[in-house]
């Protein structure tokens, strides 16, 4: 049965980092732009992060990430430089339509901004196996009810994706039309969505049964099949980083005094 | 036994076992209104049918962990919007609890109260990562022509997002409405938590 993630299995220094520092660095890689809103500082931080991404052998894998992205940033960079409010300073024309410097290099830095936090999941996302992550929060605090919500859909997923092409099958072969006029392909929907939808509630009553005959709602506290991953790295490294959220903090502050 | 109130956070071992199917209907329906190439998203049928089950609470848990999911394994920038699918989950479940969800024209008004919703939560979110822009075509474009006539960034966002999720809500709504109608009794019971005894 497999599980949907972007996991890529790789030996790397990064791939041998605890999930929680990983979020740790999510948070600062976030943090510390919104705190020092400068391109400087964005792009360095862009820099760290496509470092740590070619270390953990992962940076090609980001581009689909960014892809999804990609097309609403284009649409930004292209309506807040023709069109933003404040917008005086014209930089080039195409034809008709002329592109202001303000409207550019405002959807410069929301990009620099959208990349960056695209770039700091995509490290935690791509070397982290999910159920890696999941036990890790369990381990914090998270409630192991909440944990096995979230392994499930990993798994369900895939397994319904899967049946998805044999129940549009199903029903074509029974004579529903897919192709057409809008309201053709609307009614399609109701005989696709019907089966997927019983399918999944049904075998919920077996799963609920399932889970309370193997004590999934005892208050008594679970024990762990795995060994805690233990590194004399993580505190090092998750005290850095809150150690540079401060220090830009102060940077900040530092500023608004002079 | 009491009637446990709306914002029990009791969670059943049902209830629970009902968001990773309700993520699932989500995911589904967004895959075949793309291969049906309808106009629509359909991407929280799911998160609306769990909230007309079982209540408001198990809703916005199946709208933020919809959100992370997809977060985890497709698109990062869906974190910040599951705040969205969470109030989508508290509407829909406060109105379904209150009675609203019976009858089709009580279903299309809570549609349209979902879309003001979810264009209200949105919107904010929209303009700190887009300067108000949404990504879909149409709204984008109405955005364009506002804010080309000077228009205010916050109103130019908020009708962008609408104009939008309207067809998308009211569509959304009615579907999980039918659906629900069209569940046997075994199954709603499962998740109603007001421990009456049923009877025939």
């Amino acid at each position: 049965m497999n599980s949907m993630s972007l996991y890529q299995p790789r030996q790397s220094l990064i791939h041998r980092i605890d999930p929680i520092s990983k979020i740790f660095y999510i948070l600062a890689a976030v943090a510390v732009p919104f705190i020092l809103p400068t391109v400087t500082v964005a792009v360095i931080c862009l820099l760290v992060s496509a470092v740590i991404l070619l270390l953990a052998k992962v940076f090609r894998k980001v581009i689909p990430l960014v892809g999804f992205s990609m097309v609403i940033l284009l649409s930004v960079v292209v309506i807040q430089g023709l069109f933003m409010a404040e917008n005086k300073i014209p930089l080039f024309r195409l034809g008709p339509l002329i592109f202001y410097q303000e409207g550019l290099s405002f959807a410069l830095g929301l990009s620099l901004r959208v990349l960056n936090i695209i770039s700091a999941f995509a490290i935690l996302v791509l070397t982290t196996k999910p159920s890696d992550l999941i036990e890790s929060l369990v381990r914090k605090g998270l409630s192991p009810k909440i944990g096995y919500v979230l392994s499930s859909v990993l798994q369900i997923i895939p397994q319904m994706t899967a049946t998805m092409g044999t129940i549009m099958d199903a029903q074509r072969s029974r004579g529903m039309e897919t192709e057409g006029k809008l309201a053709v392909r609307l009614k399609a929907f109701f005989p696709l969505i019907g089966p997927v939808v019983m399918n999944s509630l049904i075998n919920t009553r077996e799963r609920a049964m399932a889970l309370e005959v193997r004590g999934f709602n005892s208050p008594v506290p679970k024990t762990f099949l795995n060994q805690e991953f233990k590194s004399a790295y993580s505190k090092i490294i998750q005290w850095t980083l809150i150690l540079i959220i401060i220090m830009a903090l102060v940077w900040r502050i530092l500023g608004w005094l002079k | 036994m009491s009637k446990k109130g709306m914002w029990s956070l009791k969670l059943t071992t049902a209830s629970l076992v009902l968001i990773p199917a309700a993520v699932a209907i989500n995911f589904i329906g967004k895959s075949f209104a793309g291969v049906l190439k309808l106009p629509l998203w359909l991407d929280a049928i799911g998160t609306v049918l769990a909230s007309m089950l079982a209540g408001p609470i198990i809703g916005a848990l199946c709208g933020a962990i919809n959100n992370i999911i997809y977060g985890l394994t497709m698109d990062p920038i869906s974190f910040v919007y599951a705040i969205t699918s969470v109030a989508i989950g508290l509407a829909v479940g406060i109105m379904a609890y209150n009675g609203w969800v019976s009858s089709l024209w009580k279903a299309f008004f809570v549609g349209i109260v979902v879309a003001l919703v979810s264009a209200v939560v949105s919107t904010p979110i929209n303009i700190g990562f887009w300067k108000g822009q949404t990504g879909n075509i149409w709204g984008d474009a109405l955005y364009a022509i506002l804010i080309a006539h000077k228009n205010p960034v916050w109103l130019s966002s908020f009708l962008d997002e609408f104009v939008v999720d309207l067809p998308d809500k009211i569509a959304t709504v009615m579907i999980s409405y039918g659906i629900f109608k069209g569940l046997p009794k075994k199954l709603t019971v499962l998740y109603s938590n007001d421990n009456k005894t049923e009877t025939l």
